[in-house]
């Protein structure tokens, strides 16, 4: 598709006028690197990986399905504004589009509310966030609407769908170029740290047991990566008592009660089998099902894990 | 007959009339609901009530024009069903799952072995085997219960006797009571059974151990891993593959299951630990 360039000075314009668009949301430090509607063009924050994904905006930490009201299902009817994501980087795109297929699969109409009205827009990295970064690892799409490429002047932008170009066009920011983004453009350097392999001969390998000894089963794992998806469902009745509501909220498979049943048994009671089945989800079954791992590599389930478990390390030996 | 499935939204279940409320034993009540719903039996419904929650529960029954369910009273949602009494409205979901494999076992002689509130599903398969008698050979039944006062279906069990052969067992009875049937784990029932492997096939669902146990005497007896079918049971929330909270490694015990061949999910439960 086609490029258009926009020059550095002119990306504050670019964001306000993104801003007039719909809502702007981009990366900002507070006491986390996250993403935020951007109020001010000049708080937009590139130098780190976002501490929490964009996964929240579409699969909310709690979202309510519908009510019920005198034995009356409601559903939730709350118009959804359109919202425009910049920033994102090329795992946290591809991360969107795993739970794509993820809730996609069941035409989930709840994610695709909040799904529907979105313009992603990404931002290539040029060096590696931080050590544990191993999208190259990941063969990870283009998946985006438009996405920025940056030079020493200018930005490059790599149209990925009419609605991108629409919106560059009516910015009158941009002018088009003949240039071509690369392939070496679209790969960090040094983030190929993953040997990918069939996980499913290496289950019982011994190789796992000293380095996932270590997991306290904190859940900060699951609860930053921005492709895990386990959820549970769950009723809540408002002090007010007039309506029930019937909500689905993020659950953590690294917590026991995670897969207990009746009668006090827990299956995958032990720790290293819960850390194993998260690594052989992301990493194995979610392929087997829909021929593309999970994982993309973000690298923050390393990076904040408390005693800091690199599983990488072990599927590279097995 | 029909299915409760939303199009538009697969969370969402439906509002449906109780037509009637048995107490089977102390802690186990039968509700009869007024919807024909068209499933295969050892499939289930979620059931719920608004601000309770929602569980999976086997269908118990297999009729044209109603539907049953068998719930052991065990925490919060379970608890509160039992409360509810006939013209009361719960909602339901289903059905979800694959079932115990009657099409491809027709022609065949069956073993159906359940362990306390594992019956319920089977009784499914009883009352489907019922409606389809000669399709089968010889069908034995073992089921097991904790005592006396655990035996599930007591009504049924003389068309039972009649129909197939059925073998109950308690763990334990108390000494000097009425009851004057077989004492001891359904497994020696079993074992002492005349089994044959011979174009057979083993419909099993109860607790873990109870299975691990009678898989081992259908295997000494020489029946093959591909002719036992076992119903999984794991914590789930959305049923049809979504939450993620039933996998079995890859397998997903809400789609791929309950109802597994043996030979096609052994090494993933052994593993899974
Ligand atoms: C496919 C399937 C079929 C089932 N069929 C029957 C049946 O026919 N009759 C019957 O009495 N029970 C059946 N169960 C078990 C039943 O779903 C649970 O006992 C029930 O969910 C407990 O809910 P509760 O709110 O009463 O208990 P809670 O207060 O939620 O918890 C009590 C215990 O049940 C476990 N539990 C909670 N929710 C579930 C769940 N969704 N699935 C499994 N365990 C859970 C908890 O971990 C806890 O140990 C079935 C379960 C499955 C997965
Ligand atoms: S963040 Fe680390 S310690 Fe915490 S549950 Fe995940 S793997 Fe275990
Ligand atoms: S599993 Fe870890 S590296 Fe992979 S996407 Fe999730 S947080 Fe990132």
């Amino acid at each position: 598709m086609a490029v258009y360039v926009l020059k550095k000075g002119d990306l504050e314009k670019f964001l306000l006028f993104l801003g007039k668009q719909g809502e702007l949301i981009a990366p900002v430090k507070k006491d986390e690197v996250r993403f935020e509607p951007l109020k001010d063009p000049t708080d937009l924050y590139l130098d780190e990986q976002t501490y929490i994904p964009a996964k929240q905006y579409f699969f909310p930490q709690e979202q309510v399905l519908f009510t019920f009201q005198d034995d009356m299902i409601i559903p939730v009817v709350a118009p959804i504004k359109k919202r425009i994501f910049f920033g994102l980087r090329r795992c946290d795109l591809a991360a969107i589009q795993h739970q794509d297929i993820a809730f996609g699969e069941h035409n989930d109409p709840h994610y695709k509310k909040l799904r529907k009205s979105t313009i992603l827009i990404g931002y290539q990295c040029t060096k590696k966030l931080h050590h544990w970064c191993f999208c190259g690892s990941m063969d990870l799409p283009d998946f985006y609407d438009l996405m920025f490429f940056e030079q020493e002047h200018h930005y490059q932008i790599d149209v990925g769908s009419a609605q991108g170009e629409t919106l560059l066009k009516k910015s009158k920011l941009c002018r088009k170029t003949v240039v071509r983004i690369s392939k070496e453009q679209k790969i960090v350097p040094d983030t190929n740290l993953l040997q990918r392999k069939d996980l499913g001969k290496h289950y019982s390998s011994k190789a796992w047991d000293s380095l996932v000894k270590k997991c306290i089963s904190c859940a900060a794992c699951t609860t930053l990566c921005p492709t895990c998806y386990c959820h549970e469902i769950k009723d809540d009745v408002p002090v007010s008592l007039k309506e029930v509501q019937r909500k689905r909220t993020w659950s953590s498979c690294q917590l026991k009660e995670f897969s207990g049943v009746a009668g006090n048994y827990t299956f995958r009671e032990s720790r290293s089998s819960r850390f194993k089945h998260r690594i052989f989800h992301q990493l194995q079954y979610f392929r087997e099902k829909h021929g593309v791992d999970l994982c993309v590599g973000c690298g923050r389930c390393i990076k904040h894990c408390p005693p800091r478990i690199d599983f990488i390390k072990v599927i590279n030996k097995l | 007959m029909k299915q409760l499935l939303s199009k538009a939204d697969p969370y969402r279940p439906f509002k449906i009339e109780i037509l009637e409320r048995r107490q089977e034993v102390k802690d186990t009540f039968t509700l009869k609901l007024d919807v024909p719903l068209k499933h295969d039996p050892g499939q289930f419904v979620q059931l719920s009530i608004p601000g309770i929650g929602e569980c999976p529960i086997s269908i118990s029954s297999y009729s044209s024009s109603f539907l049953e369910l068998t719930i052991h009273e065990i925490g919060m949602v379970t608890n509160t069903l039992s409360k509810l009494k006939k013209g009361d409205t719960i909602f339901v979901r289903g059905p979800y799952g694959k079932g115990y494999p009657m099409k491809e076992t027709k022609g065949k002689n069956l073993v159906l072995i359940g362990g306390g509130c594992g019956v319920a599903p089977l009784k499914g398969v009883v009352s489907y085997l019922d409606k389809h008698r000669h399709d089968y050979g010889t069908i034995d039944l073992f089921f097991g219960y904790r005592s006396p006062e655990h035996i599930l279906f007591k009504d049924e069990m003389p068309t039972w006797k009649e129909l197939y052969k059925l073998n109950v067992s308690v763990d334990k009875a108390p000494t000097g009571g009425c009851y004057t049937g077989n004492v001891g784990f359904i497994t020696q029932l079993l074992e002492k059974s005349q089994l044959s492997p011979q174009r057979n096939a083993a419909m099993l669902c109860g607790p873990p151990v109870m299975m691990k146990f009678c898989i081992d005497i259908l295997q000494k007896k020489g029946f093959h891993e591909d002719q036992i079918y076992i119903s999984a049971e794991r914590l789930m929330y959305c049923a049809f593959g979504e939450c993620c909270h039933c996998m079995i490694k890859g397998k997903f015990t809400c789609l791929d299951g309950p109802v597994f061949r043996y030979d096609q999910i052994k090494e993933d439960l052994n593993e899974e630990h």
